[in-house]
């Protein structure tokens, strides 16, 4: 929901709360207000009649359809002026309807008079009417004001913050430049902007740490432990016993695997900070056919039988390095974990490639093996970092990649969209 | 013979490296500084530089564009743990012969060093000549006795490596890595190159050749000029 439609929403709404209410109340204002004029009225009208029965007018003569004279026993308290509701018959609508009655006694002139007039009043209907058909007006002008002016003005308010929006989005860390904003009239805006700019500097600045981090801790394990190989190397080269040569092996063996994990981690890291782009079209067929060149001598070692087919010109925009990577890796997964006499099958259509290949039949869930480290147990000195590169890549890329068996085939795919 | 000058700073690497070069019979000079090498570079001639990229006083590039601008007669062979693409492509960029990506192994670095080697200071005369087989490089001959060796590529690449390392026990991973490049070389562990080995060695004997490759305790490979 944008932003401006939810502040338009909520305004509504509370306009809509605020006019009922107030409509609630200007209804029992109006009420009480008529029938305090209308009692007033027939007090006043009391007062008069009285008057004129001073002045010697017969009662009798007085009485009509709003006025009711009676006699009251002398000796009575004067009573008080009294209003209250009732219903009387009301001659020119020619029928009951709901009336005022104001009554008082009075002594005049030796006698006791109480006398009581009536008045019509205005109906709730009537004022509950008048009362919502000014309310709904009164909306009717707000949504107006709201249409027309609220949106236009809210959202030209709210243009630094859609500003801000813009650059946030637009903002990356290969770009290396901090945000920056120009000045809004508006506090806030200006605070989260300053926060913001501050806040991105912070990151470009984390982030430089972050990938110096990476490219310096392989360098600075990968520097002892190439010391360590060729002090390995060198060692070889003595005089040494078969006793002496199996501890040397071990030695050796888990000095290269450390080179290949960190040498793994730093590219898995570099994919992940997406430290390599200015990608260019990488004719995929072409790739393969290099790569499946330079790998046919250890199908031939296995007896693997190749079927390919390599239909599409499809052009992939990628870093060349990462292609490389990425192509290596799966065809030289397909061949090492494959098995005498087996056969791999590359396929690229259109814009997916796939790689069927006989094999073990796989004790893991192949979704798992593209996780890091998780490899199948038959080989103790794979690293089980390649298909986790693979799955890094396509995931940098937006690329599908799925891996799954099924008796003793294997099915990696790639789509590249 | 050839003269080389290190330029690294690392003492241990530097050490190892000195060792494997002078038992290769090349003479061999060191500097642990951009300052030092150029003192070097300046006063003495050289076959070739291995240069390192980060030294503690500076970029080993400087040091590679002032020996271009110079128009010194040496090669370059960049040793470099930053494995930055941008590095790599800068370096050959500015007129490095080679570029081997820390770490590599000891056999690597000297067949890369033969090789430019050949190719700067024995030009043309490209032959390596070991007991009864000789080899063509530059036109990917192979001969035992002078009968012509029918090789794969890989196999005339191993041959030449472990000629270039005789007498030295080579690593499988050394030799994975030589053959199919960095990403690869943990097929070392899938017997590949045991197999390569095998077959090599299976053509030489055909054609007459002595068998000069043993394999020593499931370390490695050796190419024995005394083998039995």
């Amino acid at each position: 929901m944008r932003l401006l439609n939810l502040l338009t929403a909520i305004y509504l709404l509370l306009t809509l709360g605020a006019l009922v209410l107030g409509g609630f109340f200007i209804y029992l204002k109006l009420e009480s207000e008529i029938e305090f004029e209308v009692g007033n009225e027939l007090k006043d009208q009391i007062d008069a009649y009285a008057a004129r029965i001073q002045s010697g007018v017969d009662p009798k003569d007085l009485e009509n359809e709003k006025l009711e004279i009676q006699n009251l026993p002398f000796h009575f308290d004067e009573e008080e002026l009294v209003i209250r509701d009732t219903m009387a018959y009301h001659e020119p609508v020619n029928r009951i309807e709901k009336q005022l009655k104001a009554s008082k006694s009075l002594k005049i002139n030796g006698k006791h008079y109480r006398i009581s007039y009536f008045n019509l009043v205005i109906e709730a209907d009537d004022i509950m009417e008048t009362v919502v058909y000014i309310m709904l007006l009164v909306l009717l002008v707000q949504l107006l004001v709201i249409g027309f002016f609220f949106r236009r003005i809210a959202n030209r308010i709210l243009l630094p913050f859609q500003n801000t929006l813009n650059r946030i989005q637009s903002f990356s860390f290969q770009k290396d430049e901090p945000l920056s904003f120009e000045k809004s009239k508006i506090r806030e805006f200006n605070q989260l902007n300053s926060f913001l700019e501050r806040m991105s500097i912070k990151l470009l600045r984390d982030y430089r740490q972050i990938k110096e981090f990476s490219e310096n801790i392989s360098h600075e394990i990968q520097t002892p432990s190439a010391v360590v190989r060729g002090k390995l190397e060198h060692l070889m080269n003595q005089e040494i016993t078969e006793e002496q040569a199996h501890l040397i092996h071990s030695a050796y063996q888990s000095n290269e695997k450390i080179q290949r994990i960190v040498k793994s981690l730093s590219l898995l890291a570099k994919l992940e900070n997406e430290e390599f782009e200015a990608p260019v079209p990488i004719k995929l067929d072409l790739l393969i056919r290099r790569n499946l060149e330079h790998l046919h001598e250890l199908m031939q070692l296995r007896q693997i039988r190749l079927e390919i087919d390599l239909k599409s010109d499809y052009s992939v925009p990628m870093h060349p390095y990462i292609a490389e990577v990425m192509v290596t890796n799966l065809l030289s997964n397909a061949i090492k974990h494959n098995q005498e006499r087996g056969w791999i099958m590359v396929l690229l259509q259109n814009d997916k490639l796939e790689i069927l290949n006989s094999g073990q039949r796989l004790s893991k869930n192949p979704e798992d093996l593209m996780d890091r480290f998780q490899k199948e147990s038959s080989h103790p000195d794979s690293v089980g970092l390649g298909l986790a590169i693979v799955h890094q890549i396509c995931k940098t890329y937006g690329f599908q990649f799925s891996y799954s068996h099924k008796d003793q085939v294997h099915h990696t795919a790639v789509s590249f969209r | 013979m050839m003269k080389i000058l290190l330029v690294e700073d690392n003492p241990e690497l530097t050490q190892n490296i000195l060792q494997y070069l002078t038992q290769e019979g090349i003479l061999c000079e060191t500097a642990t500084t951009c300052y030092e090498a150029e003192d070097r570079l300046l006063a003495f001639a050289y076959d070739c530089v291995l240069l390192d990229l980060m030294l503690p006083d500076g970029n080993g590039l400087d040091l590679l564009q002032l020996i271009k601008s110079q128009g010194m007669k040496t090669s370059v062979l960049i040793i470099s743990a930053k494995d930055a693409l941008d590095d790599r492509l800068r370096g050959l960029d500015l007129g490095a012969d080679d570029y081997l990506p820390k770490p590599f192994h000891l056999a690597e670095l000297l067949a890369r060093l033969r090789a430019i080697y050949r190719r700067s200071k024995l030009e043309g005369s490209d032959e390596l000549r070991f007991g009864e087989i000789l080899i063509r490089i530059q036109s990917l001959e192979a001969f035992v006795h002078d009968k012509a060796l029918d090789l794969t590529k890989k196999e005339f690449d191993l041959l030449v490596f472990l000629m270039v390392n005789k007498n030295k026990v080579l690593s499988k991973q050394s030799i994975a890595t030589h053959l199919w490049g960095d990403y690869t070389d943990d097929l070392a562990n899938f017997d590949f190159v045991y197999q390569h080995i095998k077959n090599l060695r299976k053509k030489i004997c055909a054609a007459g050749g002595k068998d000069y490759l043993s394999t020593v305790y499931g370390l490695g490979y050796k190419f024995d000029e005394n083998a039995s």
